[in-house]
This record gives C-alpha cells, sequence and structure tokens, in this order.
C-alpha cells in the first residue's frame, strides 16, 4: 500500500524537478529573444508590439496547457494520461469522470484564472506606485477579504457567503485607503503607508477573531487563510471567469494610461490625462481583480509580487502586451505552486498558498538584494 | 506630423491671475503675455511663485481669479487633449519608471495624440524619431534611462516632450541637478529648437546669467506678481536684481554672449567698497 502510494510520488518529485529546470532554461533562452518591433496598421487602427513579447506570450500559453494537462493527470488517485485527457476533452463520463472532471479539471482552471487576477492586481499596483516591491497583499487589500471571511468562518456563518463577503471586505479596505491617502490628491507613496498600515490593522483584528472564537472554527478561518485551491468547483471557476471578463480588458485599456501616469502627476495632467480619475479606475481595478481571487482561493502570497516583476524581467516596462504576458504568467506560477503543493508531500497535501509563499519569499529577498545593489 | 510652421502660431497670455494652493495666495494680479516664437525665462527668488505660474499656464492649476488665455480661449474651458497638443510641460526633475528604454519614454509623449486603437500611427513614429534625432538620442533610443548620464537624461526627457509636438513648451527648471556642462548643453539644445523649429518655449531657471544669455524675454518675478519683462538688455539692471533677490550687484556685459551678466557683491564686501569711496 505504502508503496502504491510513494512511488508516483518519486515520479511527481522527478517532474518536478525537471519542471524547475525547465523553467531555469525557458529563462536563459528568454534571454536569446529577439528586441524589435513591429507595427501593426491598418487604416484608422494601428499598434506597436514587441517581438519578444509576442514569443514570450506564446510560451506562456503553451506551459499553461502543459500544466493544465499534467494537473488533470496526476493526483493520487491513477488515471492514465491518455484516460484523463479523454474523459476531460472530448468523452465526458465514464469511470473517471469524477476524478478528473469534478475534482481535477476545475482546480486546474481556477489556479489558471486566479493566477491571471492576482499576476494582474500586482501589476497594477507596481506601475502605479512606480515601486516593484508593492502589492496588494502588502498594502492591505488581501487582509481586507481576510478580515471578513475569517469572521464569517469563525462565527460559523454560512460558507456560501464567503465569497462575497471577502470581495467586499477587499474592495472597502481599497476604498478606505484611498480615502486616508488622499490629500489633494493620492500620491503613490501615502498610499503605500496607509496601506501598511492598515494592513497591519487588519492583521491585529484577524488575530482578534482568532482568539475570541472556538478553536476548531477559528481552524477552518486559519486554513481558509493560507490559500488553497482544495476543493476548487466550476462555481469557483464561473465566479472568476465573470470577474475577468469585466476586469481584465479594463486593465489592458488602462494600462496605455497607467503608462502616463509613472511619468509623475505633473507630467501625466499636461499631457492631457484626468489624473484623480484614472488613479482612481487603477486601484478600484487592481483591487477588484485581487478581491476576485481572494475570495475564490483565499489570500495567495506572493503571487501578485513577485509574477509582475518576473514579467518585467523578462519583457521590460509595462504595456498593453506586457500586462497580458504578466496574467499568463501567473497562471503558470500558480498552476506550478498548486502541483508542488499536491505532490511534494504526497498524499500530505499543502496549502498552495505555502508554496507560493516558499517560492516568493527567497524570491522577495533576491528582489531586494537586486534592489539594494542598484541603488 | 512633426512639428511645422503650417500649424497656427500659438498665443498664450494671462489677465488678472491670482493662484494659491488653498493657503495664502503665491502669485497676485498678475498679467503676463508670451512672446510667440521666442524663449522667455522666467527668474525669482526661491517660493516666489515662479513654479506656480508655470504649472497656472499650463493648466493644472486653477486660478483663483483671472484666467489663462491660450489661442483666445479660457485654457480652463477647453479640453484636456486639445490643451495638451499646443502645450507641453516638462516639470522639475521628472523621474522615469525604473528601466525604462529612452524610446519607450518617448513614445510616451504621443499619448495626447493617440486613441485607444490608434497607439502607433505613421505620425507617431516619425515624431517619435524626429524628437530622438534633434535631441541626439537616437544612438540611445535602446539604452535604459537610468543608465544615463544626468544631461542625456534630461535630453530624454526634453526629447519626449518634443514628441509632444507642440508649439509652445514650458520648461521647469530643466538645468537643475545638472553640472556646468550638461547645463549648457540642455539649454544651447533649447536654443537651438526654438531656432530652427519655431517654438516658443518658456522655462524658469535659477541661474540669472544664463537667464540673460538665452532669454529674448526676461521675465523677473517679486512681490507675487511680476516686476519686470522685456529683452534682458534692456530691463537687467542692478536695481532690478537686488529688488528681485534683495542682493546687491554689478551688472557688465558678458564678455562672451554680450548680454548682460549679474556679478553678486558680498554684503560685507559692499560695505568696505563703500566706505573707500567715500
Amino acid at each position: 500500500m505504502s508503496l502504491a502510494i510513494n512511488a508516483p510520488a518519486t515520479g511527481t518529485m522527478a517532474a518536478i524537478a525537471a519542471g524547475l529546470v525547465l523553467v531555469g532554461f525557458a529563462l536563459r533562452l528568454s534571454e536569446l529573444l529577439p528586441t524589435r518591433r513591429g507595427a501593426i496598421r491598418a487604416g484608422p487602427i494601428s499598434g506597436l508590439f514587441q517581438w519578444r513579447v509576442v514569443w514570450l506570450t506564446l510560451g506562456a500559453v503553451a506551459s499553461i496547457l502543459g500544466l493544465m494537462a499534467v494537473g488533470l493527470i496526476v493526483g493520487d488517485f491513477p488515471v492514465s494520461a491518455r484516460d484523463a485527457l479523454r474523459t476531460a476533452l472530448w468523452d465526458r463520463g465514464g469511470e473517471f469522470d469524477f476524478i478528473v472532471n469534478t475534482l481535477r479539471f476545475p482546480r486546474v482552471t481556477v489556479a489558471v484564472l486566479a493566477g491571471m487576477c492576482l499576476a494582474t492586481s500586482g501589476a497594477i499596483f507596481q506601475g502605479l506606485i512606480n515601486n516593484p516591491l508593492v502589492s496588494p497583499d502588502i498594502i492591505g487589500i488581501n487582509n481586507g477579504a481576510a478580515v471578513c471571511a475569517v469572521f464569517i468562518l469563525a462565527v460559523g456563518g454560512n460558507v456560501s457567503l464567503l465569497p462575497y463577503a471577502a470581495f467586499v471586505g477587499a474592495l472597502s479596505t481599497a476604498i478606505v485607503i484611498y480615502i486616508l491617502a488622499w490629500k489633494r490628491g493620492v500620491s503613490g507613496s501615502r498610499l503605500v503607508l496607509v496601506g501598511i498600515g492598515i494592513n497591519a490593522l487588519l492583521a491585529a483584528v484577524i488575530t482578534f477573531i482568532q482568539v475570541r472564537y472556538p478553536i476548531e472554527r477559528v481552524a477552518a478561518a486559519a486554513r481558509w487563510q493560507a490559500g488553497s485551491l482544495f476543493g476548487a468547483n466550476w462555481e469557483d471557476a464561473r465566479t472568476l471567469i465573470i470577474g475577468i471578463a469585466i476586469l481584465l480588458p479594463l486593465a489592458f485599456v488602462l494600462t496605455r494610461r497607467l503608462r502616463i501616469l509613472q511619468l509623475g502627476d505633473d507630467a501625466s495632467a499636461a499631457m492631457g490625462m484626468r489624473v484623480e480619475r484614472e488613479r482612481l479606475l487603477l486601484i478600484a481595478t487592481g483591487s477588484g481583480l485581487a478581491a476576485i481571487a481572494v475570495a475564490v482561493v483565499g489570500p495567495l502570497a506572493f503571487v501578485a509580487l513577485v509574477v509582475p516583476h518576473l514579467a518585467r524581467l523578462l519583457a521590460g516596462n509595462i504595456t498593453g502586451g506586457v500586462l497580458i504576458l504578466t496574467a499568463l504568467l501567473g497562471s503558470v506560477f500558480l498552476l506550478g505552486a498548486d502541483l508542488i503543493a499536491q505532490r511534494l508531500f504526497a498524499p500530505t497535501i499543502l496549502p498552495a498558498g505555502v508554496v507560493t509563499a516558499a517560492l516568493g519569499g527567497p524570491y522577495f529577498l533576491f528582489l531586494l538584494a537586486r534592489y539594494n545593489r542598484a541603488i | 506630423m512633426p512639428f511645422d510652421a503650417s500649424t497656427p502660431r500659438p498665443t498664450l497670455l494671462a489677465q488678472d491671475l491670482s493662484l494659491t494652493y488653498g493657503g495664502p495666495m503665491i502669485v497676485e494680479n498678475l498679467g503676463i503675455e508670451v512672446p510667440t516664437g521666442e524663449i522667455s525665462v522666467v527668474v525669482g527668488a526661491n517660493g516666489c511663485g515662479k513654479s506656480t505660474l508655470l504649472r497656472a499656464l499650463a493648466r493644472l492649476l486653477k486660478p483663483a481669479t483671472g484666467a489663462v488665455i491660450l489661442d483666445g480661449h479660457d485654457i480652463h474651458r477647453q479640453s484636456t487633449k486639445t490643451v495638451a497638443k499646443r502645450l507641453g510641460l516638462l516639470p522639475q526633475a521628472p523621474r522615469a519608471p525604473d528601466g525604462v528604454l529612452v524610446s519607450d519614454l518617448v513614445r510616451r509623449g504621443r499619448y495626447p495624440h493617440q486613441h485607444l486603437f490608434n497607439q502607433w500611427s505613421a505620425s507617431d513614429e516619425a515624431a517619435v524619431n524626429l524628437a530622438l534625432e534633434l535631441t541626439g538620442m537616437d544612438e540611445m533610443a535602446d539604452s535604459s534611462v537610468d543608465e544615463l548620464s544626468g544631461g542625456q537624461r534630461q535630453r530624454a526627457w526634453i526629447a519626449m516632450a518634443l514628441a509632444q509636438d507642440t508649439p509652445l513648451m514650458l520648461l521647469d527648471e530643466p538645468t537643475t541637478h545638472l553640472d556646468i556642462a550638461h547645463q549648457m548643453e540642455v539649454l544651447d539644445l533649447l536654443q537651438e529648437l526654438n531656432q530652427t523649429e519655431g517654438r516658443t518655449v518658456v522655462m524658469v531657471l535659477h541661474d540669472l546669467n544664463q537667464a540673460c544669455r538665452y532669454a529674448s524675454n526676461f521675465i523677473a518675478m517679486a512681490d507675487k506678481t511680476i516686476e519686470a519683462a522685456g529683452h534682458p538688455s534692456e530691463v537687467v539692471t542692478p536695481e532690478l536684481i537686488e529688488k528681485v533677490f534683495g542682493m546687491p550687484v554689478i551688472v557688465i556685459d558678458d564678455p562672451v554672449a554680450g548680454t548682460p551678466l549679474c556679478i553678486p557683491m558680498a554684503r560685507s564686501g559692499q560695505k568696505e567698497r563703500a566706505t573707500a569711496s567715500v
């Protein structure tokens, strides 16, 4: 029995190691990509794109499809690759239907979508504040969601309300931060400082709820707080798809204005931008994206911080194309993290948030060290 | 298309202008007319409202009283995009996003001319290339702005303002944080742009002698308004400079440019001189 469990685990360990090597290889390879730009012009429509971003985007899509396939195939219950893909794609039903289409497929789908939301949100905040060390989790948006969610779990409220509560918590936190940071306009650094203060306050509230309520309910809350894709279902995926359908195109459109806002308030205003209105729109979009992801998968750490930075490293400063690449890399990161979380200590399953933090933490330190050297 | 002489010549003036950030008035009852096609330089003591005036002229600050008139209409009654196509502003010590490339920075200057589905038209490309060429930054288009020297960085920002392709350019202390050679480099560039492209330039400068040398319209601010304006050889006198900066100077001819050259007298030195001459 134990052999039956351990044998696939060794295989997946090797697969994970191979995956990491591949990621490193891909990073090296990306340095060889062309830096040329191309222009599209057709009548009144025109645009500029970087070939590098095109190739990287294709690579990211391929990685997502590959990792999704792996996510459908591997797991505690052995399903052959052929059976898994067949059941998921063209021959639904059959003996593996429950495993593949109820447990695994929604899970990888939610990982793709939530990764997109978190990474895009991070890219918006980092661009807006002109600082690669900022993300919605650092300025308190995630904890805002967590306070509401933890409260519902701790008082034993209706669990189906949880995503909505988390969403409301995240958005109201964003509004409070924006209002408190307002002083004849909102400057980026004040937003961060106020956000860090609010974040600390919210963390204290969460701790208070945890010591105030019975331990067995608090345990559920703690589990949610780690961030996990466990038990993800199609309902979750639908929630995310609706949010993404609205917010991702909005983020894409706003990127053009974000690029101008990055030059400073006076320069943007002189270029004909209504600075505060655009900034508010960007903050709302970024918070909304973080909010829907946190509402569904919990406050997954570091995705929003690390992925936009990685995208910038690969493809340069933010453009519409880089934003899309960031979103896709978010999916890759979360899919990979969840696979590791599931298989690393199989049959013990870690929450994906533990893995994103374990990967993101060291990367954050690397970032700090790099940043220090640059200054 | 890149800036050409066929675009209507801009007019910019302010009447009875009072400006405040909510507290005390910073500028009061100021009137100014910017001469088209010339370089105007605003000088004045720290905190006298030079930058505030520039911001008001660029529509960044709504006047408490009076109005800024661009092309014959109140600037606050015109759409932001209309204004942005006529008048560009380079703020003081602008900060570029980390790792941004020169070409990327300059491209952003095209924002007022672009739309969601029209982001890189032939005229955008032409304006960006011309701006890079005029500033001598075409060789460095693919360098990161962080890696440039101070003077090059400022040239990159000026290229961005040029790409905006406005007949009027406002610059707030374009030479701050630059060493003397880079200061001259930037000022020479602006003079060249004024002469070859006919762009109207309004800038705030700290250095009196540079202001005298490069301005054809010298604007001195004191007491929340304009103390004197005109060609430097006509308006720059020891009395004016003492009034504006509260510092005695002697004014001689600049041996290089022939423009007025102000040489400060230390207060103690002045006393000695005064006694010596008695």
